[in-house]
Protein backbone atom coordinates (compact mmCIF):
# COMPACT_ATOMS: atom_id res chain seq x y z
CA UNK A 1 0.00 0.00 0.00
CA UNK A 2 3.10 2.17 -0.22
CA UNK A 3 1.81 3.91 -3.34
CA UNK A 4 -1.37 4.97 -1.62
CA UNK A 5 -0.73 8.54 -0.49
CA UNK A 6 0.89 9.33 -3.85
CA UNK A 7 -1.97 7.59 -5.61
CA UNK A 8 -4.54 9.61 -3.73
CA UNK A 9 -2.70 12.79 -4.60
CA UNK A 10 -2.71 11.91 -8.27
CA UNK A 11 -6.40 10.99 -8.17
CA UNK A 12 -7.22 14.36 -6.62
CA UNK A 13 -5.17 16.25 -9.21
CA UNK A 14 -6.70 14.26 -12.06
CA UNK A 15 -10.25 14.87 -10.76
CA UNK A 16 -9.68 18.60 -10.29
CA UNK A 17 -8.07 18.93 -13.72
CA UNK A 18 -10.89 17.09 -15.48
CA UNK A 19 -13.50 19.14 -13.60
CA UNK A 20 -11.90 22.43 -14.70
CA UNK A 21 -11.52 21.12 -18.21
CA UNK A 22 -15.16 20.08 -18.40
CA UNK A 23 -16.32 23.47 -17.09
CA UNK A 24 -14.19 25.32 -19.64
CA UNK A 25 -15.20 23.23 -22.64
CA UNK A 26 -18.16 25.36 -23.82
CA UNK A 27 -15.82 28.36 -24.03
CA UNK A 28 -13.60 26.54 -26.46
CA UNK A 29 -16.03 24.38 -28.41
CA UNK A 30 -18.09 26.71 -30.56
CA UNK A 31 -19.19 24.14 -33.08
CA UNK A 32 -22.72 23.01 -32.27
CA UNK A 33 -22.08 19.52 -33.56
CA UNK A 34 -19.08 18.85 -31.35
CA UNK A 35 -20.92 20.30 -28.41
CA UNK A 36 -23.76 17.90 -29.19
CA UNK A 37 -21.35 14.94 -29.22
CA UNK A 38 -20.05 16.09 -25.84
CA UNK A 39 -23.55 16.41 -24.43
CA UNK A 40 -24.41 12.95 -25.75
CA UNK A 41 -21.24 11.55 -24.18
CA UNK A 42 -22.05 13.15 -20.84
CA UNK A 43 -25.62 11.88 -21.11
CA UNK A 44 -24.47 8.32 -21.74
CA UNK A 45 -21.87 8.62 -18.99
CA UNK A 46 -24.66 9.64 -16.64
CA UNK A 47 -26.97 6.84 -17.76
CA UNK A 48 -24.25 4.18 -17.63
CA UNK A 49 -23.37 5.38 -14.12
CA UNK A 50 -27.00 5.05 -13.07
CA UNK A 51 -27.08 1.54 -14.57
CA UNK A 52 -23.84 0.75 -12.74
CA UNK A 53 -25.42 1.48 -9.32
CA UNK A 54 -27.48 -1.68 -9.53
CA UNK A 55 -25.69 -3.75 -12.16
CA UNK A 56 -22.04 -2.91 -11.62
CA UNK A 57 -22.03 -3.11 -7.86
CA UNK A 58 -24.33 -6.11 -7.43
CA UNK A 59 -23.44 -8.14 -10.51
CA UNK A 60 -27.06 -8.30 -11.66
CA UNK A 61 -27.43 -7.62 -15.38
CA UNK A 62 -30.24 -5.33 -16.46
CA UNK A 63 -30.95 -5.11 -20.17
CA UNK A 64 -34.13 -3.16 -19.63
CA UNK A 65 -32.96 0.16 -18.26
CA UNK A 66 -34.27 1.89 -21.37
CA UNK A 67 -37.79 1.25 -20.07
CA UNK A 68 -36.99 3.26 -16.94
CA UNK A 69 -35.54 6.04 -19.04
CA UNK A 70 -38.63 5.95 -21.24
CA UNK A 71 -40.92 6.18 -18.24
CA UNK A 72 -39.04 9.28 -17.08
CA UNK A 73 -39.18 10.88 -20.52
CA UNK A 74 -42.82 10.11 -21.18
CA UNK A 75 -44.07 11.10 -17.74
CA UNK A 76 -42.32 14.48 -17.78
CA UNK A 77 -43.33 15.19 -21.37
CA UNK A 78 -46.96 14.13 -20.90
CA UNK A 79 -47.23 16.23 -17.75
CA UNK A 80 -45.93 19.25 -19.66
CA UNK A 81 -48.24 18.72 -22.65
CA UNK A 82 -51.39 17.83 -20.75
CA UNK A 83 -51.10 19.61 -17.44
CA UNK A 84 -48.54 22.30 -18.08
CA UNK A 85 -46.31 20.90 -15.32
CA UNK A 86 -42.71 22.06 -15.66
CA UNK A 87 -40.36 19.22 -16.64
CA UNK A 88 -38.23 20.19 -13.63
CA UNK A 89 -41.07 18.87 -11.48
CA UNK A 90 -42.22 16.29 -14.01
CA UNK A 91 -38.80 14.64 -14.08
CA UNK A 92 -39.03 13.99 -10.34
CA UNK A 93 -42.53 12.56 -10.70
CA UNK A 94 -41.32 10.37 -13.57
CA UNK A 95 -38.36 9.25 -11.47
CA UNK A 96 -40.62 8.22 -8.62
CA UNK A 97 -42.83 6.26 -11.05
CA UNK A 98 -39.77 4.52 -12.52
CA UNK A 99 -38.54 3.73 -9.04
CA UNK A 100 -41.83 1.99 -8.27
CA UNK A 101 -41.69 0.06 -11.52
CA UNK A 102 -38.04 -0.91 -10.99
CA UNK A 103 -38.77 -2.26 -7.54
CA UNK A 104 -41.80 -4.21 -8.82
CA UNK A 105 -39.71 -5.81 -11.56
CA UNK A 106 -36.83 -6.55 -9.20
CA UNK A 107 -38.96 -7.91 -6.37
CA UNK A 108 -39.68 -11.41 -7.71
CA UNK A 109 -36.32 -11.73 -9.50
CA UNK A 110 -34.02 -10.89 -6.62
CA UNK A 111 -35.42 -13.82 -4.65
CA UNK A 112 -34.09 -16.14 -7.32
CA UNK A 113 -30.52 -16.90 -8.31
CA UNK A 114 -29.61 -17.08 -11.96
CA UNK A 115 -30.38 -15.13 -15.12
CA UNK A 116 -33.98 -14.35 -14.21
CA UNK A 117 -33.41 -10.68 -13.58
CA UNK A 118 -31.70 -10.16 -16.94
CA UNK A 119 -34.46 -12.03 -18.77
CA UNK A 120 -37.24 -10.24 -16.94
CA UNK A 121 -35.78 -6.80 -17.58
CA UNK A 122 -35.54 -7.52 -21.33
CA UNK A 123 -39.09 -8.86 -21.43
CA UNK A 124 -40.49 -5.99 -19.41
CA UNK A 125 -38.78 -3.29 -21.47
CA UNK A 126 -39.82 -4.85 -24.76
CA UNK A 127 -43.42 -5.26 -23.65
CA UNK A 128 -43.52 -1.63 -22.57
CA UNK A 129 -41.98 -0.48 -25.86
CA UNK A 130 -44.37 -2.52 -28.00
CA UNK A 131 -47.34 -1.40 -25.97
CA UNK A 132 -46.34 2.26 -26.27
CA UNK A 133 -45.70 1.92 -30.01
CA UNK A 134 -49.20 0.60 -30.50
CA UNK A 135 -51.12 2.86 -28.18
CA UNK A 136 -52.44 6.08 -29.65
CA UNK A 137 -54.32 7.15 -26.60
CA UNK A 138 -55.04 5.92 -23.08
CA UNK A 139 -57.50 7.42 -20.57
CA UNK A 140 -57.85 10.36 -22.90
CA UNK A 141 -54.08 11.04 -22.85
CA UNK A 142 -52.49 11.08 -26.28
CA UNK A 143 -49.42 8.82 -26.52
CA UNK A 144 -49.27 8.93 -30.32
CA UNK A 145 -47.82 5.42 -30.57
CA UNK A 146 -44.73 4.91 -32.70
CA UNK A 147 -44.84 8.53 -33.89
CA UNK A 148 -43.69 9.70 -30.51
CA UNK A 149 -44.29 12.98 -28.73
CA UNK A 150 -42.87 16.40 -29.47
CA UNK A 151 -42.20 18.71 -26.59
CA UNK A 152 -44.09 21.96 -27.28
CA UNK A 153 -41.68 24.80 -27.90
CA UNK A 154 -41.83 27.64 -25.41
CA UNK A 155 -38.82 29.63 -26.57
CA UNK A 156 -36.22 30.52 -23.97
CA UNK A 157 -38.00 29.31 -20.83
CA UNK A 158 -35.58 28.08 -18.15
CA UNK A 159 -38.47 27.35 -15.78
CA UNK A 160 -39.80 24.88 -18.36
CA UNK A 161 -36.41 23.27 -19.05
CA UNK A 162 -36.06 25.05 -22.41
CA UNK A 163 -33.05 27.11 -23.35
CA UNK A 164 -31.54 28.85 -26.35
CA UNK A 165 -28.56 26.92 -27.62
CA UNK A 166 -26.90 23.85 -26.24
CA UNK A 167 -24.63 25.30 -23.57
CA UNK A 168 -27.19 25.27 -20.71
CA UNK A 169 -27.98 21.63 -21.48
CA UNK A 170 -24.29 20.90 -21.36
CA UNK A 171 -24.03 22.30 -17.84
CA UNK A 172 -27.20 20.55 -16.67
CA UNK A 173 -26.03 17.12 -17.74
CA UNK A 174 -22.54 17.84 -16.44
CA UNK A 175 -24.03 18.65 -13.03
CA UNK A 176 -26.18 15.52 -13.16
CA UNK A 177 -23.12 13.42 -13.96
CA UNK A 178 -21.14 15.02 -11.13
CA UNK A 179 -24.01 14.27 -8.75
CA UNK A 180 -24.30 10.62 -9.76
CA UNK A 181 -20.52 10.21 -9.48
CA UNK A 182 -20.55 11.73 -6.01
CA UNK A 183 -23.38 9.41 -5.04
CA UNK A 184 -21.55 6.33 -6.36
CA UNK A 185 -18.35 7.43 -4.63
CA UNK A 186 -20.15 7.87 -1.34
CA UNK A 187 -22.08 4.62 -1.73
CA UNK A 188 -18.95 2.64 -2.50
CA UNK A 189 -17.58 3.61 0.89
CA UNK A 190 -20.78 3.11 2.84
CA UNK A 191 -22.18 -0.01 4.38
CA UNK A 192 -24.52 -0.34 1.42
CA UNK A 193 -21.59 -0.40 -1.02
CA UNK A 194 -19.77 -3.07 0.96
CA UNK A 195 -22.92 -5.14 1.17
CA UNK A 196 -23.64 -4.85 -2.55
CA UNK A 197 -20.12 -5.94 -3.43
CA UNK A 198 -20.38 -8.82 -0.97
CA UNK A 199 -23.65 -9.92 -2.62
CA UNK A 200 -21.98 -9.70 -6.01
CA UNK A 201 -19.09 -11.88 -4.88
CA UNK A 202 -21.11 -14.48 -2.98
CA UNK A 203 -24.72 -14.08 -2.02
CA UNK A 204 -24.77 -16.97 0.48
CA UNK A 205 -21.62 -15.71 2.11
CA UNK A 206 -23.10 -12.22 2.40
CA UNK A 207 -26.34 -13.49 3.91
CA UNK A 208 -24.39 -15.47 6.50
CA UNK A 209 -23.00 -12.12 7.67
CA UNK A 210 -26.46 -10.66 8.16
CA UNK A 211 -26.93 -9.05 4.76
CA UNK A 212 -30.58 -9.06 3.73
CA UNK A 213 -29.68 -9.42 0.07
CA UNK A 214 -33.18 -8.90 -1.33
CA UNK A 215 -33.51 -5.63 0.53
CA UNK A 216 -30.14 -4.29 -0.58
CA UNK A 217 -30.65 -5.36 -4.20
CA UNK A 218 -34.04 -3.64 -4.23
CA UNK A 219 -32.59 -0.48 -2.70
CA UNK A 220 -29.91 -0.37 -5.38
CA UNK A 221 -32.54 -0.99 -8.05
CA UNK A 222 -34.70 1.81 -6.65
CA UNK A 223 -31.84 4.33 -6.70
CA UNK A 224 -30.73 3.25 -10.15
CA UNK A 225 -34.29 3.42 -11.55
CA UNK A 226 -34.80 6.90 -10.11
CA UNK A 227 -31.57 8.22 -11.62
CA UNK A 228 -32.17 6.54 -14.97
CA UNK A 229 -35.60 8.14 -15.28
CA UNK A 230 -34.14 11.59 -14.49
CA UNK A 231 -31.75 11.01 -17.38
CA UNK A 232 -34.64 9.95 -19.59
CA UNK A 233 -36.40 13.24 -18.86
CA UNK A 234 -33.28 15.20 -19.67
CA UNK A 235 -33.04 13.38 -22.99
CA UNK A 236 -36.64 14.15 -23.89
CA UNK A 237 -36.25 17.85 -23.02
CA UNK A 238 -32.91 18.16 -24.79
CA UNK A 239 -34.09 16.60 -28.05
CA UNK A 240 -37.62 17.98 -27.56
CA UNK A 241 -38.85 14.73 -28.99
CA UNK A 242 -39.39 11.27 -27.60
CA UNK A 243 -40.45 8.00 -29.19
CA UNK A 244 -40.63 4.39 -28.00
CA UNK A 245 -37.95 3.08 -30.36
CA UNK A 246 -35.24 5.52 -29.30
CA UNK A 247 -36.17 5.95 -25.65
CA UNK A 248 -37.33 2.47 -24.65
CA UNK A 249 -35.64 0.22 -27.21
CA UNK A 250 -33.40 -2.70 -26.48
CA UNK A 251 -30.52 -1.04 -28.37
CA UNK A 252 -30.43 1.73 -25.81
CA UNK A 253 -30.38 -0.72 -22.90
CA UNK A 254 -27.57 -2.69 -24.50
CA UNK A 255 -25.57 0.47 -25.11
CA UNK A 256 -25.76 1.40 -21.42
CA UNK A 257 -24.75 -2.08 -20.31
CA UNK A 258 -21.91 -2.14 -22.84
CA UNK A 259 -20.51 1.18 -21.66
CA UNK A 260 -20.59 0.01 -18.07
CA UNK A 261 -18.94 -3.31 -18.88
CA UNK A 262 -16.30 -1.94 -21.27
CA UNK A 263 -15.41 0.91 -18.92
CA UNK A 264 -15.34 -1.11 -15.73
CA UNK A 265 -18.32 -2.29 -13.71
CA UNK A 266 -18.66 -1.48 -10.06
CA UNK A 267 -16.34 1.53 -10.17
CA UNK A 268 -17.12 5.24 -10.12
CA UNK A 269 -15.11 6.16 -13.21
CA UNK A 270 -15.52 3.00 -15.31
CA UNK A 271 -18.91 3.76 -16.89
CA UNK A 272 -17.73 7.27 -17.75
CA UNK A 273 -14.69 5.93 -19.57
CA UNK A 274 -16.92 3.51 -21.46
CA UNK A 275 -19.35 6.25 -22.43
CA UNK A 276 -16.62 8.64 -23.56
CA UNK A 277 -15.08 5.93 -25.73
CA UNK A 278 -18.23 4.47 -27.27
CA UNK A 279 -20.49 7.53 -27.70
CA UNK A 280 -18.12 9.58 -29.88
CA UNK A 281 -17.12 6.44 -31.77
CA UNK A 282 -20.78 5.71 -32.46
CA UNK A 283 -21.64 9.34 -33.32
CA UNK A 284 -18.70 9.83 -35.65
CA UNK A 285 -19.23 6.59 -37.56
CA UNK A 286 -22.93 7.35 -37.86
CA UNK A 287 -22.25 10.85 -39.11
CA UNK A 288 -19.46 10.01 -41.55
CA UNK A 289 -20.29 6.50 -42.73
CA UNK A 290 -23.89 6.12 -41.60
CA UNK A 291 -25.27 6.58 -45.11
CA UNK A 292 -23.02 3.97 -46.65
CA UNK A 293 -22.91 1.42 -43.86
CA UNK A 294 -25.96 1.66 -41.66
CA UNK A 295 -25.45 -0.07 -38.31
CA UNK A 296 -21.67 0.18 -38.53
CA UNK A 297 -21.54 1.69 -35.05
CA UNK A 298 -23.04 -1.54 -33.72
CA UNK A 299 -20.25 -3.52 -35.38
CA UNK A 300 -17.74 -1.20 -33.72
CA UNK A 301 -19.45 -1.70 -30.34
CA UNK A 302 -19.18 -5.45 -30.83
CA UNK A 303 -15.50 -5.24 -31.70
CA UNK A 304 -14.75 -3.00 -28.73
CA UNK A 305 -16.58 -5.42 -26.45
CA UNK A 306 -14.61 -8.41 -27.76
CA UNK A 307 -11.31 -6.56 -27.40
CA UNK A 308 -12.21 -5.38 -23.92
CA UNK A 309 -13.13 -8.88 -22.79
CA UNK A 310 -9.93 -10.32 -24.22
CA UNK A 311 -7.47 -7.76 -22.95
CA UNK A 312 -9.15 -5.81 -20.16
CA UNK A 313 -11.79 -8.05 -18.58
CA UNK A 314 -12.21 -5.62 -15.70
CA UNK A 315 -12.66 -2.72 -18.09
CA UNK A 316 -10.72 0.31 -19.26
CA UNK A 317 -10.40 1.29 -15.64
CA UNK A 318 -7.87 -1.52 -15.13
CA UNK A 319 -4.74 0.18 -16.58
CA UNK A 320 -5.76 3.47 -14.96
CA UNK A 321 -5.96 1.82 -11.56
CA UNK A 322 -2.45 0.55 -11.98
CA UNK A 323 -1.36 4.07 -12.85
CA UNK A 324 -2.99 5.61 -9.81
CA UNK A 325 -2.33 2.70 -7.47
CA UNK A 326 -5.27 0.53 -6.45
CA UNK A 327 -7.27 2.34 -3.85
CA UNK A 328 -9.41 0.12 -1.76
CA UNK A 329 -12.77 1.37 -0.57
CA UNK A 330 -11.69 0.39 2.93
CA UNK A 331 -9.25 3.27 3.10
CA UNK A 332 -11.07 6.53 2.81
CA UNK A 333 -9.57 9.98 2.67
CA UNK A 334 -9.56 10.17 6.44
CA UNK A 335 -8.05 6.76 7.14
CA UNK A 336 -4.36 6.22 7.52
CA UNK A 337 -2.66 3.89 5.06
CA UNK A 338 -1.95 0.56 6.72
CA UNK A 339 1.63 -0.34 7.33
CA UNK A 340 1.84 -3.98 6.41
CA UNK B 1 -31.97 -22.19 29.98
CA UNK B 2 -29.66 -23.81 27.43
CA UNK B 3 -28.30 -21.49 24.72
CA UNK B 4 -29.56 -23.73 21.94
CA UNK B 5 -32.25 -26.39 22.01
CA UNK B 6 -32.72 -28.43 18.87
CA UNK B 7 -35.86 -30.53 19.04
CA UNK B 8 -36.72 -33.21 16.48
CA UNK B 9 -35.56 -31.45 13.35
CA UNK B 10 -35.76 -33.49 10.16
CA UNK B 11 -35.04 -32.87 6.54
CA UNK B 12 -35.53 -34.99 3.48
CA UNK B 13 -34.53 -34.24 -0.08
CA UNK B 14 -36.89 -36.15 -2.33
CA UNK B 15 -36.87 -39.67 -0.97
CA UNK B 16 -33.59 -39.24 0.86
CA UNK B 17 -34.01 -38.64 4.59
CA UNK B 18 -30.89 -36.53 5.24
CA UNK B 19 -31.57 -35.84 8.91
CA UNK B 20 -34.04 -37.79 11.04
CA UNK B 21 -35.45 -36.13 14.18
CA UNK B 22 -32.22 -34.68 15.49
CA UNK B 23 -32.36 -33.33 19.04
CA UNK B 24 -29.70 -31.88 21.29
CA UNK B 25 -29.10 -29.03 23.66
CA UNK B 26 -26.10 -26.80 24.00
CA UNK B 27 -24.98 -24.83 27.04
CA UNK B 28 -23.25 -21.47 26.83
CA UNK B 29 -19.49 -21.83 26.52
CA UNK B 30 -19.62 -25.41 25.30
CA UNK B 31 -17.95 -26.91 22.23
CA UNK B 32 -20.06 -29.59 20.59
CA UNK B 33 -18.49 -31.80 17.93
CA UNK B 34 -20.75 -33.09 15.20
CA UNK B 35 -19.23 -36.12 13.52
CA UNK B 36 -20.24 -38.95 11.27
CA UNK B 37 -19.22 -40.60 8.02
CA UNK B 38 -19.71 -38.79 4.71
CA UNK B 39 -23.37 -38.24 3.96
CA UNK B 40 -24.39 -38.60 7.59
CA UNK B 41 -26.31 -35.31 7.50
CA UNK B 42 -23.90 -33.06 9.39
CA UNK B 43 -23.93 -30.18 6.95
CA UNK B 44 -27.69 -30.54 6.48
CA UNK B 45 -28.14 -30.17 10.23
CA UNK B 46 -25.93 -27.09 10.10
CA UNK B 47 -27.86 -25.57 7.25
CA UNK B 48 -31.13 -25.98 9.10
CA UNK B 49 -29.78 -24.25 12.20
CA UNK B 50 -28.16 -21.46 10.15
CA UNK B 51 -31.28 -20.82 8.08
CA UNK B 52 -30.09 -22.01 4.67
CA UNK B 53 -33.22 -24.08 4.45
CA UNK B 54 -36.02 -24.64 6.94
CA UNK B 55 -36.38 -28.00 8.71
CA UNK B 56 -39.35 -30.10 7.58
CA UNK B 57 -40.31 -30.67 11.21
CA UNK B 58 -39.18 -29.64 14.66
CA UNK B 59 -37.89 -26.55 16.38
CA UNK B 60 -34.59 -24.77 16.80
CA UNK B 61 -34.72 -22.65 19.95
CA UNK B 62 -31.97 -20.09 20.44
CA UNK B 63 -32.19 -18.42 23.84
CA UNK B 64 -35.76 -19.64 24.02
CA UNK B 65 -36.88 -18.24 20.67
CA UNK B 66 -37.81 -20.60 17.85
CA UNK B 67 -35.62 -19.60 14.92
CA UNK B 68 -36.45 -22.55 12.65
CA UNK B 69 -37.38 -21.30 9.21
CA UNK B 70 -35.86 -17.82 9.60
CA UNK B 71 -33.67 -16.64 6.72
CA UNK B 72 -29.89 -16.80 7.03
CA UNK B 73 -29.38 -13.05 7.39
CA UNK B 74 -32.03 -12.92 10.05
CA UNK B 75 -30.37 -15.70 12.00
CA UNK B 76 -27.10 -13.82 11.74
CA UNK B 77 -28.81 -10.88 13.44
CA UNK B 78 -29.62 -13.19 16.33
CA UNK B 79 -25.86 -13.57 16.82
CA UNK B 80 -25.33 -16.94 15.21
CA UNK B 81 -22.47 -17.08 12.70
CA UNK B 82 -21.35 -19.87 10.42
CA UNK B 83 -18.49 -20.84 8.17
CA UNK B 84 -18.95 -22.85 4.99
CA UNK B 85 -17.42 -26.21 4.18
CA UNK B 86 -16.30 -24.68 0.87
CA UNK B 87 -15.22 -21.19 1.87
CA UNK B 88 -17.04 -18.33 0.26
CA UNK B 89 -14.60 -15.43 0.20
CA UNK B 90 -15.65 -12.19 -1.50
CA UNK B 91 -12.93 -12.80 -4.06
CA UNK B 92 -12.45 -9.35 -5.54
CA UNK B 93 -12.40 -7.61 -2.17
CA UNK B 94 -9.33 -7.40 0.00
CA UNK B 95 -9.02 -9.38 3.22
CA UNK B 96 -9.73 -6.24 5.22
CA UNK B 97 -12.79 -5.39 3.11
CA UNK B 98 -14.08 -8.97 3.51
CA UNK B 99 -13.94 -8.70 7.27
CA UNK B 100 -15.42 -5.19 7.19
CA UNK B 101 -18.59 -6.66 5.64
CA UNK B 102 -18.94 -8.55 8.91
CA UNK B 103 -17.86 -5.46 10.84
CA UNK B 104 -20.78 -3.47 9.46
CA UNK B 105 -23.12 -5.89 11.22
CA UNK B 106 -23.81 -3.69 14.22
CA UNK B 107 -22.82 -0.29 12.92
CA UNK B 108 -23.07 1.84 9.86
CA UNK B 109 -19.88 3.81 10.30
CA UNK B 110 -17.06 2.77 8.01
CA UNK B 111 -14.43 3.85 10.49
CA UNK B 112 -15.94 1.69 13.23
CA UNK B 113 -16.37 -1.28 10.88
CA UNK B 114 -12.77 -0.91 9.84
CA UNK B 115 -11.57 -0.75 13.42
CA UNK B 116 -13.54 -3.89 14.25
CA UNK B 117 -12.12 -5.67 11.19
CA UNK B 118 -8.54 -4.75 12.07
CA UNK B 119 -9.07 -5.98 15.60
CA UNK B 120 -10.39 -9.34 14.37
CA UNK B 121 -7.64 -9.69 11.77
CA UNK B 122 -5.06 -9.22 14.49
CA UNK B 123 -6.84 -11.90 16.53
CA UNK B 124 -6.66 -14.47 13.73
CA UNK B 125 -3.14 -13.39 12.79
CA UNK B 126 -3.96 -12.05 9.34
CA UNK B 127 -3.16 -8.37 9.86
CA UNK B 128 -0.21 -8.71 7.50
CA UNK B 129 -2.52 -9.82 4.69
CA UNK B 130 -5.09 -7.04 5.12
CA UNK B 131 -4.63 -5.61 1.64
CA UNK B 132 -4.38 -8.94 -0.20
CA UNK B 133 -7.25 -9.76 -2.54
CA UNK B 134 -9.17 -12.70 -1.09
CA UNK B 135 -8.87 -14.57 -4.41
CA UNK B 136 -5.15 -14.88 -3.83
CA UNK B 137 -5.38 -16.64 -0.47
CA UNK B 138 -4.56 -20.30 0.16
CA UNK B 139 -7.34 -22.70 1.17
CA UNK B 140 -6.34 -22.52 4.82
CA UNK B 141 -6.14 -18.72 4.81
CA UNK B 142 -9.60 -18.59 3.23
CA UNK B 143 -10.90 -20.59 6.18
CA UNK B 144 -9.19 -18.23 8.58
CA UNK B 145 -10.67 -15.29 6.69
CA UNK B 146 -14.13 -16.78 6.94
CA UNK B 147 -13.63 -17.26 10.65
CA UNK B 148 -12.54 -13.64 10.94
CA UNK B 149 -15.62 -12.45 9.06
CA UNK B 150 -17.80 -14.44 11.48
CA UNK B 151 -16.04 -13.02 14.51
CA UNK B 152 -16.52 -9.48 13.21
CA UNK B 153 -20.29 -9.96 13.61
CA UNK B 154 -19.80 -10.57 17.36
CA UNK B 155 -21.54 -13.96 17.47
CA UNK B 156 -22.66 -15.81 20.57
CA UNK B 157 -22.89 -19.11 18.73
CA UNK B 158 -20.42 -20.10 16.04
CA UNK B 159 -21.02 -22.96 13.61
CA UNK B 160 -17.76 -24.23 12.13
CA UNK B 161 -18.00 -26.50 9.10
CA UNK B 162 -14.71 -28.37 8.62
CA UNK B 163 -12.34 -25.51 9.35
CA UNK B 164 -9.22 -27.69 9.41
CA UNK B 165 -9.96 -29.58 6.17
CA UNK B 166 -6.99 -29.21 3.87
CA UNK B 167 -4.68 -27.93 6.59
CA UNK B 168 -1.23 -29.37 7.29
CA UNK B 169 -0.77 -30.86 10.79
CA UNK B 170 0.89 -27.72 12.09
CA UNK B 171 -1.78 -25.51 10.58
CA UNK B 172 -4.41 -27.75 12.17
CA UNK B 173 -2.76 -27.29 15.56
CA UNK B 174 -2.74 -23.52 15.10
CA UNK B 175 -6.43 -23.61 14.15
CA UNK B 176 -7.24 -25.71 17.23
CA UNK B 177 -5.44 -23.17 19.35
CA UNK B 178 -7.49 -20.41 17.76
CA UNK B 179 -10.77 -22.26 18.37
CA UNK B 180 -9.82 -22.58 22.04
CA UNK B 181 -9.16 -18.86 22.24
CA UNK B 182 -12.54 -18.19 20.61
CA UNK B 183 -14.21 -20.39 23.21
CA UNK B 184 -12.33 -18.51 25.93
CA UNK B 185 -13.97 -15.32 24.66
CA UNK B 186 -17.26 -16.88 25.74
CA UNK B 187 -18.43 -17.94 22.28
CA UNK B 188 -20.28 -21.24 22.11
CA UNK B 189 -19.24 -23.49 19.24
CA UNK B 190 -20.67 -26.34 17.20
CA UNK B 191 -18.10 -27.90 14.90
CA UNK B 192 -18.44 -30.38 12.10
CA UNK B 193 -15.09 -32.03 11.62
CA UNK B 194 -13.59 -35.09 10.01
CA UNK B 195 -10.20 -34.88 11.66
CA UNK B 196 -10.78 -36.91 14.82
CA UNK B 197 -7.77 -35.56 16.65
CA UNK B 198 -9.27 -32.08 16.37
CA UNK B 199 -12.80 -33.05 17.39
CA UNK B 200 -11.69 -35.24 20.25
CA UNK B 201 -9.21 -32.65 21.47
CA UNK B 202 -11.60 -29.73 21.51
CA UNK B 203 -15.14 -30.95 22.10
CA UNK B 204 -16.78 -31.17 25.48
CA UNK B 205 -19.36 -33.43 23.93
CA UNK B 206 -19.58 -35.25 20.64
CA UNK B 207 -22.72 -36.12 18.71
CA UNK B 208 -22.45 -38.85 16.10
CA UNK B 209 -24.75 -38.91 13.09
CA UNK B 210 -25.11 -41.86 10.75
CA UNK B 211 -27.55 -41.92 7.83
CA UNK B 212 -29.29 -38.94 9.39
CA UNK B 213 -29.83 -40.59 12.75
CA UNK B 214 -28.16 -39.79 16.04
CA UNK B 215 -26.32 -42.92 17.10
CA UNK B 216 -24.36 -41.59 20.06
CA UNK B 217 -23.94 -38.49 22.23
CA UNK B 218 -21.46 -38.06 25.03
CA UNK B 219 -17.98 -37.04 26.02
CA UNK B 220 -15.28 -37.80 23.46
CA UNK B 221 -13.75 -40.76 25.34
CA UNK B 222 -17.04 -42.59 25.80
CA UNK B 223 -18.18 -41.98 22.25
CA UNK B 224 -14.91 -43.15 20.75
CA UNK B 225 -15.31 -46.50 22.51
CA UNK B 226 -18.99 -46.91 21.68
CA UNK B 227 -19.41 -50.11 19.63
CA UNK B 228 -22.25 -48.59 17.55
CA UNK B 229 -19.99 -45.70 16.56
CA UNK B 230 -17.09 -47.99 15.71
CA UNK B 231 -19.41 -50.07 13.61
CA UNK B 232 -20.67 -47.03 11.71
CA UNK B 233 -17.15 -45.81 11.01
CA UNK B 234 -15.28 -49.04 10.49
CA UNK B 235 -17.89 -51.71 9.68
CA UNK B 236 -19.38 -54.49 11.79
CA UNK B 237 -16.23 -56.66 11.84
CA UNK B 238 -14.24 -54.15 13.86
CA UNK B 239 -16.94 -53.24 16.33
CA UNK B 240 -15.72 -55.62 19.02
CA UNK B 241 -12.04 -55.33 18.30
Amino acid sequence: MATEPGGRHRVAIASAASAILMLAVPLAVMDEYYLHVLIASLFFAYMASAWNIVCGYTGQLSLGHSALSGIGGYVSTLLLINAGVSPWVGMLIGAVCAMGVGVLVGWPCFRLRGPYFALTTIAFAEILRIWTENTEEIFGIELRGAQGLSVPLKGHAPALFQFDGKVPYYFIILAMLAAVMALAWWMERSRMGFYLKAIRADQDGAEALGVNSTRYLLSAMAVSSFLTALGGSFYAQYFRYINPERNMGLDFSIELALMGIVGGQGTVVGPILGAFLLTPAGEITRATLGGKFPGLHLVIYGLVLILAMLFLPKGLIQPLRRLFGRRSAASGATAQPTQA
Amino acid sequence: MPLLQVANISKSFGGNQAVKSLSFTLETGEILGLIGPNGAGKTTAFNMIAGYFPPDTGEVRFKGENIAGLRAWNISHRKIARTFQLSKPFGDLTVLENVMVGGFHHQESRVAARRKAEEVLAFVGMEGQASVEANNLTVVDRKRLELARCLATDPELLLLDEVVAGATPSEAIAMMEMIRRIRDMGITIIMVEHVMRVVMGLSHRVLVLHHGETIAVGDPQTVSRDPVVLKAYLGARYAHA
